[in-house]
């Protein structure tokens, strides 16, 4: 009797803690899927680190998820640009408003600084280094403090965004004993060995390596609208709006430099499940990412959508198979078309993510209309199609399987089909393809690989077809590093390795093609030929699923990462 | 008695250093680096080329003093070529690789290669295009027939310069000259003191485990934050967990034990065998959805607080957190426990002291409590000594459903990104941990085993 | 172990509950072993890509499937027997594999304890060398080969050297040792110390480390996760065998046997072995029973494992992408939850039937 009588007060107990915490109506819970581990502004290493790092600081340019349009942020406008025969100038202004946390204004000798701390040797910059490969140095207009020129070897069209697309770091903070004020620009872009020995670099490198430039809230202070009020470990990390931010003294013009909510609070949730639950029980405001069937579920959840709008934008996420032409027997073209026309993608579209892909034909996303080349009928799944396109390829069917002489060698059309162990989606892509590919009599094998090997195979070129995506965007198409033969040597980006003359040459030319019209003309002939190929079968672009609260206006909601802009949420009365 | 504890303690420390050089060892083995992804180039536009990423990598590894032989010697087999490591990048050597083991060569492979690499930066000219392919089949082929025949095409196409010469007579030596079994012959190398393992090891013996990779953080922090956070978890679950095991057990061997014991025991089974990921969502939907029971919080270990709390309140805003992950895990400990302590407890039962002190007419409840259970404690000591580690290190699926940043979810991170010295930081940890654990239990056993206190 | 059975017969004859579980765990092999042959509608990986999250009991465009279907449109009920297969012929050579290898090793340490176990110089030597050629012709040479050339003989050539090595070495060199007296002086093995520390290491090595580090080598495959399991699952029952050991050493009829001079061989066989048969039986059943729902956690982790392989932790980590399929659950878990069952009724016959021998 004793004991059952406790066994009451002691459930009653707990059920004293029934209510949840307290929630500050301006405050906005975001799930991030992994610890940022580090919010350093050159060396972050995730995506939830980026998201948090471009509240904290700011590039030159930005991405105005409204339109999906690049704008200019702590510049004043884009870039000036200059294009000589073999360098290119990019002139920009910094804002005048634009100030540090401490009140001190931005200059151009901070972009110095920030292009130094990127080049210097030691510093743990290896993961942005290449990425401003190109520039060469920087003059600063001796009477405006604010402007400087940018000199960049030769040209490129992603160069004006890449010239624009790092965090600008504040000197006097995060090198107060002015160490790298003794080099210039192009000293550490020849990066003599000796550099190595010097000892301020070392002692700078030895001050920025540290874990404090990692997680630091005195130091990791930036020009944009928050600071780090707390980081928790894997469990939250919680920004708070800067008093006085210059960017809302900006006006009209800069409407897009926001920071409105008081308070974010980024909660750190791995597992989806529980992320899913956590929205149903109104823990969080928004979350992205949420599994297909699921977000039809909650559609039509009436007391849900109530309090939460559900979007599905359109992403830039592109989904492809990836052959390896370089294999003899998948280096016949035909061969390659009747596997795409085995892959059945609108099957895999409809089962695998509840509809929330979109067809394409082809690299360029479907929703960049003047580019997309609507003439280009996508594979369809057709097994009598593939089987004479096998039989083209001189494939002949013997019992088990197909078979060709390659080389003096009978060789059996059998593939190994990889992808990413844990995506589920792929995995279910793959078991479809297998089971396609086996009524044709091909017989394919699906091996997982866990993320660090899978990565290694496809950069050493060791495959045979894979499952994988690429994120894009809607404002640069240089597609050489994938398609384009000097890509495709050992370790190059262009895993499917095609390459010929033609596709090369269209590749530089739609690097520099002049008007929009020529471009579209050479991206729709590009697409072609990848078509026809057949060497990455497109298969879908992805539609984002988010879910956001109510209560909340102006969410930005876009088909670019990280899908909304939450430092533009405003309070819905 | 100090003799044999000191033994203990000796055996102790050697296994420790052992079990650390292993997975030191074992975590080199793990394909991928960490710094490999300063390679990656996933996106619609390049950022940088490939060979300033290439050379980004390798300043990365020296920097890091990855580019170090691993241990102090190698035995490989003697086909593997020297100096291989300094081969980038990756394609590159492995098809070096693959060219030595299949010839069993590895001086001709060397030249070879390097012969091949000659035409990394060819020269504008005529037929570059068809070089070009044929190069590239060079690269991705390890046959004798493809080699002899591409190069000899491309002798024929470069009409007899010196570069399309020394190929052809590269590739022909290499042929030419095999030797498949050669690679069953190991080869010994010694590296001397510039190694990674007696960098790591000098710096373990100074009480320094090195910094993550991930944010420099040192990691012994890095171990202590993620213990932090669970501490509570872990006490919580140990001390319910080993309070019902106890229960369990007495009422198991009670006399009128048995139909509990045959209702309870294959309950306790099945609930060992539902896998911890489904547990922890049955929990997490039943006791933590709007759908049943709305009663906890869904995830993490407390909200973000501005403002002191004093300990107890702390205490009371943290509890509705651990109230799920404590079941979660009590229910994933119980079974094994319980059988356990069941199973010593009815050893103890057939022992003659118990029908003594039974048939001195003591009640049941007094003769489980005050004899069996002394005598069946010493086993329990050794198995919960056991227990600690195996809770740190099997929380993982728990601590990434819940969303806890514990000891679990750490290990894995590491793994998964190859944070090496996390990894082999938090291995010896637990280590640690079990060593001391032993060798506490040992003095215990030592202290109430004359046989043990008197040997010596 | 005449008696045994005739105990067993007596059992059957009055005890419903084990006669019911009996017969079940017989159907369960009859089925694993018949099921190819069987004549279902469905293959188990065979997809329905229009009947996806079909729920049991309703029938679609004509086809029926029982128990519903999962994301892939894959049979549930099909599933759940070939998942009976899997399970029974995963399961069981890990479990059995497992007993043999930790009653080997535990009863060895138990027994001859720390000086017990003396051999001469020259077999210790020959065992030092045979180690050392495994590891490097066994184990080395074969994976790198495949690793590097697949389909090249050379992992075979490696595998065939290492055969006629060790032919050599035990009956030419060890012989030809034993010659000199040096070589024949006898030295202790502290097979005790040595497995603690092995057992030491192994549960010190996180298990996810260990299937990280192997399927880098070798794809996932059925042969692969055996190894895995044996590997981490072969200390619990070392540990129990040799503390067995250890207190049978210590019982009166145990020491009056050894007064007798019987060899260590017969001791260890007719006095030992069958008087741990009780707590061996409870280890081999509860690793057999944990086997079965393994691989689903390793699959919440994110690693490779076989996806061609029905098995019900494939069907019930399914669930995590849709939580209101919970036929995905329910099926599997019913059939996980019996087969755990008519184990554990088997066990709890036997080990009270022991018991009643030993009083």
């Amino acid at each position: 009797m004793k004991k059952s009588a406790t066994l009451v007060c002691f459930l009653l107990f707990l059920l004293s803690f029934c209510s949840q915490p307290q929630r500050q109506p301006d405050e906005v819970r975001v799930r991030l899927f992994n610890d940022p581990v580090t919010l350093n502004p050159v060396n972050y290493q995730n995506s939830s680190a980026l998201q948090l790092v471009n509240l904290l600081f700011q590039s030159l340019l930005t991405v105005d998820l409204e339109d999906n349009t690049l704008k200019p942020s702590l510049a004043e406008d884009l870039p000036v640009v200059e294009r000589t025969d073999s360098t290119t100038l990019f002139t920009y202004s910094i804002r005048e408003e634009a100030e540090w946390a401490d009140g001190s204004p931005v200059t151009a000798a901070d972009v110095a600084f920030t292009l130094k701390v990127m080049l210097a040797p030691l510093v743990n910059n290896e993961q942005i280094k290449s990425q401003i490969e190109f520039i060469r140095d920087i003059a600063s207009d001796q009477r405006n403090p604010k402007r400087f020129t940018l000199l960049c070897k030769g040209f490129s069209p992603e160069m004006e965004l890449l010239t624009g697309d790092y965090f600008i770091l504040p000197q006097y903070l995060f090198d107060p004993e002015n160490l790298l004020a003794s080099f210039s620009v192009p000293e550490l872009v020849n990066a003599a060995p000796e550099l190595t020995n010097n000892k301020s670099l070392k002692a700078f490198a030895t001050h920025f390596n540290s874990v404090d430039f990692a997680r630091s809230k005195d130091l990791l202070k930036g020009s944009a609208g928050y600071v780090l009020e707390n980081w928790t470990t894997g469990q939250y990390v919680v920004l708070k709006r800067k008093q006085n931010w210059w960017g809302t003294n900006t006006g009209r013009a800069a409407s897009y430099l926001t920071a409105n909510p008081r308070q974010i609070n980024f909660q750190i949730i791995p597992d989806n499940t529980t992320a899913l639950l956590a929205l149903k029980n109104r823990q969080l405001d928004v979350l992205s990412n949420i599994p297909a069937t699921e977000f039809d579920k909650l559609r039509e959840d009436s007391t849900f959508t109530k309090e939460y709008a559900l979007h599905a934008p359109d992403s830039y996420e592109y989904n492809y198979i990836a052959l390896n032409t370089r294999l003899p027997k998948l280096n016949n073209r035909y061969t390659r078309q009747a596997l795409a026309h085995l892959v059945d993608a609108d099957n895999l579209i409809k089962v695998t993510l509840s509809n929330f892909g979109t067809r394409t034909a082809g690299p360029v996303p479907p929703a960049i209309q003047p580019y997309y080349n609507q003439s280009i009928r996508p594979y369809e799944y057709s097994q009598a199609r593939a089987i004479s396109l096998l039989k083209a390829a001189g494939w002949i069917r013997e019992g088990d399987g197909w078979y060709k002489t390659i080389d003096g060698k009978k060789e059996k059309l059998t593939l190994e089909v990889n992808y990413r162990a844990g995506n589920t989606v792929f995995e279910h892509s793959a078991l479809i393809f297998q089971q396609n590919a086996a009524k044709a009599g091909i017989v394919v094998e699906l091996q997982a690989m866990e993320n660090s090997l899978f990565r290694q195979k496809a950069r050493t070129h060791d495959f045979e077809m894979v499952f994988r995506s690429l994120s894009g965007n809607p404002f640069i198409f240089n597609f050489k590093p994938f398609f384009h033969s000097a890509y495709s040597d050992e370790g190059g980006s262009n895993i499917t390795g095609i390459g010929s003359p033609e596709t090369d040459a269209l590749l530089d030319a739609i690097n520099v093609a002049e008007t929009d019209r020529e471009k579209a003309r050479l991206l729709k002939r590009l697409q072609e030929i990848l078509h026809e190929e057949a060497a990455m079968i497109p298969l879908y672009y992805l539609k984002e699923r988010i879910a956001v609260h109510k209560r909340f206006a102006n969410t930005k909601i876009s088909g670019l990462k990280p899908n909304y802009d939450v430092s533009a949420f405003t309070l819905k009365n | 008695m100090a003799a044999f504890l000191f033994r203990r303690l000796f055996y102790g420390l050697v296994a420790l250093w052992l079990i650390s050089t292993l997975i030191f060892l074992l975590s080199r083995l793990l394909p991928g680096s960490f710094g490999a992804q300063i390679l990656e180039a996933e996106s619609f536009y390049s950022k940088g080329s490939q060979g300033s990423r290439e050379a980004a990598y390798q300043a990365y590894l020296q920097r890091t003093g990855l580019d170090q032989p691993v241990f102090y010697f190698s035995i490989s087999s003697s086909a593997e070529p020297a100096g291989i490591r300094h081969i980038f990048p990756e394609s590159d050597r492995l098809l070096l690789r693959q060219l030595a083991w299949q010839y069993g060569n590895p001086e001709l492979a060397t030249a070879y290669f390097r012969a091949l690499k000659q035409f990394d930066n060819p020269v504008e000219q005529p037929g570059q295009l068809q070089l070009k392919a044929r190069i590239q089949k060079l690269h991705a082929s390890i046959d004798p027939e493809t080699i002899s025949s591409t190069t000899d095409s491309i002798y024929q196409l470069l009409q007899g310069q010196q570069q399309g010469l020394v190929l052809r007579s590269a590739a022909e030596a290499l042929i030419g000259d095999r030797q498949p079994y050669r690679a069953l012959w190991p080869a010994f190398s010694w590296h001397g003191v510039h190694n990674q393992y007696h960098r790591w090891f000098s710096d373990v013996l100074q009480g320094d485990l090195g910094k993550s990779y991930r944010d420099s953080g040192a990691v012994q922090d890095l171990i202590l934050q993620a213990v932090g956070t669970t501490w509570w978890i872990l006490f919580f679950s140990m001390v319910l967990t080993g309070f019902l095991a106890l229960e369990l057990s007495i009422l198991f061997v009670r006399q009128k034990g048995g139909k509990w014991r045959r209702l309870l025991l294959p309950l306790l089974f099945f609930l060992d065998r539902i896998p911890v990921f489904i547990l922890a969502l049955l929990l997490l939907i039943l006791f933590a959805s709007p759908a049943f029971l709305q009663l906890f919080p869904v995830y993490g270990m407390g909200a973000y607080y501005v403002g002191s709390q004093s300990w107890p309140e702390r205490f009371a805003s943290l509890f509705p957190y651990m109230v799920l992950p404590v079941i979660c895990l009590v229910c994933v400990n119980l079974p094994y426990i319980t059988n356990q302590f069941y199973r010593s407890l009815a050893d103890v039962s057939q022992a003659d002291f118990t029908r003594t002190a039974k048939a001195k007419g003591l009640s049941e409840g007094r003769v489980i409590r005050r004899h069996m259970l002394r005598n069946a404690l010493f086993p329990i000591i050794t198995l919960l000594s056991d227990f600690l580690p195996a809770l740190v290190a099997g929380v993982v699926v728990i601590e990434t459903v819940f969303a806890i940043p514990g000891i679990g979810r750490l290990l894995i991170e590491s793994v998964l990104a190859r944070d090496y010295p996390v990894l082999v930081g938090v291995v010896l940890v637990v280590a640690l941990f079990r060593v001391i654990s032993h060798f506490v239990s040992d003095l215990f056993y030592g202290l109430a085993d004359p046989r043990i206190r008197l040997r010596s | 172990m005449h008696i045994f059975f005739s105990d067993i017969k007596h059992l059957w004859k009055n005890k419903l509950t084990f006669r019911a579980a009996v017969c079940y765990l017989l159907g369960f092999v009859l089925l694993a072993l018949l099921l190819p042959w069987l004549p279902l509608p469905f293959g188990p990986n065979e997809l329905h890509l229009n009947q996806v999250y079909q729920p049991p009991f309703e029938s679609a465009n004509s086809q029926l499937h029982l128990f519903g279907t999962d994301a892939l449109g894959r049979d549930v009920f099909v599933n759940t027997l070939y998942g009976a297969r899997t399970a029974f012929f995963i399961s069981f050579p890990v479990a059995a594999i497992t007993l043999v290898l930790g009653l080997t090793a535990g009863v060895a340490a138990g027994y001859f304890g720390n000086s017990g176990f003396r051999v001469s110089r020259a077999s210790f030597l020959g065992v030092l060398a045979s180690i050392s050629f495994m590891v490097y012709l066994g184990l080395y040479i074969p994976l790198k080969a495949e690793l590097l050339l697949p389909g090249h003989p050379l992992a075979l050539v490696s595998l065939g050297a290492l055969l006629l090595l060790l032919l050599l070495l035990w009956f030419v060199v060890v012989p030809l040792l034993q010659k000199f007296a040096a070589f024949r002086e006898t030295m202790a093995l502290p097979l005790d110390q040595l497995l603690l520390r092995l057992i030491e290491t192994f549960t010190s090595i996180p298990r996810l480390i260990f299937i990280l580090v192997l399927s880098s080598f070798l794809p996932p495959t059925v042969l692969l996760l055996t190894i895995i399991l044996v590997l981490t699952y072969w200390t619990g029952t070392a540990r129990l065998a040799r503390a067995e050991m250890l207190k049978i050493k210590h019982l009166p009829y145990f020491e009056s046997a050894r007064s007798l001079g019987l060899t260590s061989w017969s001791l260890i066989f007719r006095h030992a072995l069958p008087n741990m048969l009780g707590p061996l039986l409870v280890s081999f059943t509860f690793g057999l029973a944990s086997l079965l729902a393994f691989e689903s956690t390793l699959s919440f982790l994110g690693i490779g494992i076989p996806n061609e392989i029905a098995s019900w932790g494939r069907m019930i980590a399914g669930i995590r992408h849709n939580t209101a399929a919970w036929w995905l659950l329910a099926f599997p878990g019913g059939f996980l939850l019996l087969t755990v069952f008519a184990l554990q009724v088997c066990n709890y016959f036997i080990l009270t039937l022991i018991q009643q021998k030993k009083l």
